[in-house]
């Protein structure tokens, strides 16, 4: 079975997906991936195969809301949205991706 | 909203799907678009867009996955294919299925029936609060009605209390006797249980008092079957052992009573016992041990608590009530008794005692049975998976995942399995009445409701899901173990992973035999058992034997009377057309009752306390010459034995073993003491054969015969009439003569030999049912067999085809082919032996006459598997030999 490459932390591309949106307000997958990708440097690449998925998956968790609608270059694409539920998972994942990379700092210093 | 939204999708898994790939050409097209501006051209683009988004199949496949409904569809779709599978191949599913479903519906019909006798609760109102009353020891179950008046007196332990004892009344008004079950019980018995009437009123503790009228509750089924639920039964006469009763009530349709297995039809109260039995009774007998006794715990009161309440009572209950006759040793012991509550919620029951570890046992082998089932499927599926490989293989390599390919793969299993489960359930359905009536007879029939309930479904789909999982889990490691290079290279007949597989079928048949093995010497055993208990010489000629039961009881006759009127009768049968020779007694063999008592002889010293106890029964002239033992010396007994003539005595062959050291004891005198009585000298008169006494399992016992006019008490005395001609006549015959005699008397009329046979219910159940299984699972095994060895053979036509071309003998290469099957039956005849010792220790309490290793039973069973296995791995192997080999070779 060939190893899906994931060049994102598992569990830390909601969190990415989330902030983007809630920075960027409404946008389609593309220019989610694009954002990411841009923001960071080109550090963080988001794969499509894991993008559409958990976008998918938010959806269903009623994190983002999702609509069909037209693009400046006149093309149909699925815009997402940050709902108040999204809203606050995103502050919670914020919270813990902060204790998270607070604790690895100590330990890396101290230990 | 995100439920919301899942349930809708449900319904639109077309337009979810759609809406995906829209959005991933979107994405695409984006991706093209920037490479284009970043300058490549636009096939360029076009290229690199597609290499770096991947297997887009496969994205659709990951995040349609993140959906509920699309879950649920892909089940669908695998269910549908599993169908289409399924019907692919008649022949598979046609053996799976029937293997399936007589393994579940097997296990579904013992678990039902183990479920109703062992673990079912009472359907009262709340049953985990009922206890049963015993002394000490939890066996030790069974009171006086004394100590229950006393144990009554003491309130507050318990939150309703009763006291009943189980009865048969006769129906009949005369004539022929007509049995129903009956409880009586004391006052309290239906309000402490909780029960309703369906009609009328139930028994109150008002009418149970000492002189009472003669009430009646009937049960719903009794007014169903003997009034057909007519309104106004209240108020109706009841013909109960021929005194007048007034019913007053029906029980609700749910209440069974509180022993599983036994349905009484009515209930009297405890204080008509003398009416029933007539005058004294047992009211006031302090040695008359004929009532259990359960209490309801009041709220938060634990069973500790109870038993410390009671034991604080009981000393002075057990002094209040001392039986003033005992002997000095009796009497200490009885003082010594003490008063415990145990658990009661699932009741009393006979048949729970007789049955549990039977039950058990067969539970055990209905087991193995799906358990050979199981990996017969296992082995069918694993052939199947092999053929289906290379389709598995192309699944994988255009994208399917290994978790998809395997959820298939178990689809089709448990689909198979929940097929197989409904295939069972017609056959529990159908068997499990078939299972009561074989625990029950004629005389105590057992009522025990077999319905399925939601914890007979429950079992049934667990099994039917366990199994489903245990035999598709080879299957499906084998399909995530697919290489999909080598499998599409090769061309099908690929390389490692059949070699698993034939591992994985070889594994599969050397369990099955060992299995089938441990079966089939069980059932030996149990099979000879119940050979030999058929067959032993019960020491009396029981065919053309009628037993005539008259219960004088009813009668209101005095004892003296008792004997001249049973005299006169026995006369007049004698004096019966067709009628070869009559007597009577007080007990029958193995009739479930028995007397027994102390015998002292001088210079024999008892090695222990109840090592000079023996068996002891009254009857008239002419009953050993009617049953048919032998009077080896000395005389039968004759009229002038009565109860004025000095006391004597006819033993058996093993008392004068035992007591006279094998001397001829007639002429030699001995003391019998009874339970109440005081030692009465005897003198021997007789000797006679041994003959069974309380079971055709005993040894023979030591047994004491005295003339009936000399037996000091008896309530019935039973007929032995053997006649000429049919049965039906003969039956006639003893009617006829006893209405000359008794006219408002009523006779129980059975025969001997059907006495006999009903002893051996249990015994007869076991050897039937192990033995069908046994036989079911050789079938099973042979079936599994035959699979494996044939598919082998399939796969190695070309190597025999080339052996024979180049000149091998046909022996040499049936040799070769048979030599793989010889050697997987020797490992699995091996193995069974190891669980041969183990299971036939199991069933150790059941034998009789044989060992658990009985070594003619262990060489039979062993050579019978052999054969068939041989035989069924020898057909295909003989089959391969015979081809013609230039057929085999121009096949490529």
């Amino acid at each position: 079975m060939p190893k899906h490459r994931n060049d994102i932390l598992q569990g830390t591309l909601a969190l990415l997906v989330l902030r983007t949106l809630a920075a960027r307000g409404r946008s389609h997958g593309y220019a989610i991936s694009e954002h990411i990708q841009r923001i960071s440097d080109d550090q963080l690449r988001v794969e499509e195969g894991s993008l559409y998925p958990a976008l998918h998956r938010m959806e269903q968790e009623g994190w983002v809301r999702a609509e069909w609608s037209m693009t400046e270059k006149n093309r149909q694409a699925r815009f997402y949205t940050l709902t108040p539920a999204g809203r606050r998972q995103l502050a919670e994942e914020q919270e813990n991706w902060n204790r998270l990379t607070d604790a690895v700092g100590r330990v890396l210093r101290y230990a | 909203m995100g439920w919301l939204n899942r349930v809708v999708n449900v319904f639109r898994p077309a337009r979810l799907s759609r809406d995906l790939d829209r959005e991933l050409s979107f994405h695409l097209a984006e991706t093209i678009d920037r490479l284009i501006e970043s300058g490549m051209s636009p096939e360029a683009a076009a290229r690199e867009a597609a290499r770096k988004f991947g297997h887009r199949p496969l994205v659709t496949e990951r995040t349609r996955d993140m959906d509920v409904a699309i879950w649920l569809e892909s089940v669908l779709a695998d269910l549908r294919y599993a169908l289409r599978a399924l019907r692919a191949s008649p022949g598979f599913t046609l053996a799976a299925l029937l293997s399936l479903g007589l393994g579940i519906g097997a296990n579904t019909a013992i678990y039902s029936l183990v479920d109703t006798v062992i673990f079912k609760s009472l359907p009262v109102a709340r049953p985990d609060q009922l206890v049963k009353l015993a002394m000490g020891d939890t066996r030790n179950d069974v009171f006086t009605n004394p100590l229950w008046e006393a144990i009554r007196g003491q309130g507050g332990i318990f939150d309703g209390l009763f006291a009943f004892g189980s009865d048969r009344f006769d129906l009949a008004p005369s004539g022929q006797a007509r049995m129903a079950e009956a409880d009586l019980v004391s006052g309290r018995f239906f309000s402490t249980l909780g029960v309703r009437p369906a009609l009328g009123r139930l028994l109150l503790e008002s009418d149970d008092r000492r002189g009472c009228a003669s009430l009646a509750v009937v049960s719903y089924g009794f007014w169903q079957s003997e009034y057909g639920g007519r309104q106004d039964v209240v108020g109706h006469r009841l013909s109960l052992n021929q005194r007048p009763f007034t019913i007053i009530g029906v029980t609700a349709p749910e209440f069974i009573g509180v022993e599983v297995g036994r349905l009484p039809q009515v209930y009297v109260p405890l204080c008509s016992e003398p009416v029933i039995h007539g005058a004294p009774g047992m009211l006031d007998a302090r040695s008359a041990w004929w009532l259990q006794l359960i209490g309801r715990l009041p709220e938060g009161t634990t069973v500790v608590q109870a038993t410390a309440r009671l034991a604080a009572v009981a000393p002075g209950i057990f002094a209040a009530t001392l039986p003033g006759n005992w002997g000095e040793a009796g009497r200490r012991d009885y003082l010594k008794n003490t008063l415990a509550a145990y658990p009661a919620a699932t009741g009393f029951s006979d048949v729970r005692q007789r049955y549990q570890t039977a039950l058990a046992v067969l539970m055990g082998v209905v087991a193995v049975v799906l358990l050979i089932a199981c990996a017969n499927v296992a082995n069918l599926l694993l052939a199947r998976a092999a053929a289906r490989e290379r389709e598995i293989a192309m699944r994988l390599a255009i994208g399917a995942s290994r978790g998809r390919v395997v959820r298939q793969v178990l689809t089709e299993s448990i689909l198979l399995s929940t097929l197989g489960a409904g295939l069972g359930l017609l056959f529990a359905r159908w068997s499990s009445g078939l299972l009561v009536g074989m625990i029950g007879n004629a005389e105590t029939p057992v009522s025990l409701n077999l319905s399925l309930d939601w914890r007979v479904l429950g079992f049934t789909l667990l099994v039917a899901v366990s199994t489903g999982i245990l035999f598709g889990v080879a299957p499906a490691w084998r399909s995530i173990t697919v290489r999909p290079h080598g499998a599409l290279k090769s061309g099908g007949a690929s390389t490692t992973s059949t070699r698993a597989s034939l591992a994985g079928g070889r594994i599969l048949v050397v369990t099955q035999v060992a299995l089938a093995l441990a079966l089939v010497a069980t059932a030996g055993l149990l099979l000879g058992t119940f050979r030999t208990l058929t067959t032993i010489d019960p020491g009396f000629r029981p065919d053309g034997v009628l037993l005539a039961q008259l219960d004088f009881g009813s009668l209101d006759l005095p004892q003296p009377e008792r004997q001249v009127v049973g005299r006169e009768l026995l006369e007049q049968l004698r004096s019966t057309p067709g009628v070869l020779a009559a007597s009577g007694a007080v007990l029958t063999p193995v009739s479930g009752r028995h007397w027994n008592g102390f015998v002292e002889v001088a210079g024999y010293q008892p090695t222990g306390e109840t090592d000079n106890l023996v068996w002891f029964n009254g009857v008239t002239d002419g009953y050993f010459s009617t049953l048919g033992t032998a009077v080896l010396a000395g005389r039968d007994f004759t009229d002038a034995d009565d109860a004025r003539a000095p006391r004597v005595a006819i033993v058996n062959r093993a008392l004068a073993r035992k007591f006279f050291g094998g001397a001829n004891p007639v002429g030699r005198r001995f003391q019998m003491r009874g339970g109440d009585d005081h030692a009465t000298p005897v003198e021997v008169v007789g000797l006679v054969a041994d003959a069974m006494y309380r079971s055709l399992r005993d040894t023979l016992a030591p047994t004491v015969y005295v003339p009936w006019t000399q037996a000091e008490h008896f309530g019935a005395l039973t007929y032995e009439v053997r006649s000429q001609g049919s049965t039906s006549d003969a039956v006639n015959g003893i009617l006829r003569a006893a209405k000359a005699v008794l006219p408002n008397a009523s006779f129980e009329i059975r025969s001997l030999s059907g006495q006999l046979a009903a002893s051996l219910a249990r015994e007869r159940l076991l050897a039937t049912l192990s033995g069908f299984f046994a036989g079911l699972a050789l079938l099973l095994a042979l079936i599994g067999l035959y699979g494996t060895m044939a598919y082998n053979v399939t796969r190695r036509r070309k190597e025999i085809g080339i052996r024979v071309a180049l000149g091998a003998t046909r022996l040499r290469l049936l040799r070769l082919v048979t030599g793989q099957a010889g050697r997987l039956v020797l490992a699995g005849l091996v193995l069974g032996g190891a669980a041969t010792v183990a299971a036939t220790r199991l069933v150790q309490s059941f034998l009789f006459g044989r060992t658990p290793l009985d070594p003619f039973t262990l060489i039979m069973a062993t050579t019978l598997v052999a054969a068939v296995a041989l035989v069924a791995g020898a057909i295909p192997a003989i089959r391969a030999v015979r081809q013609d080999p230039q057929a085999v070779l121009r096949e490529e």
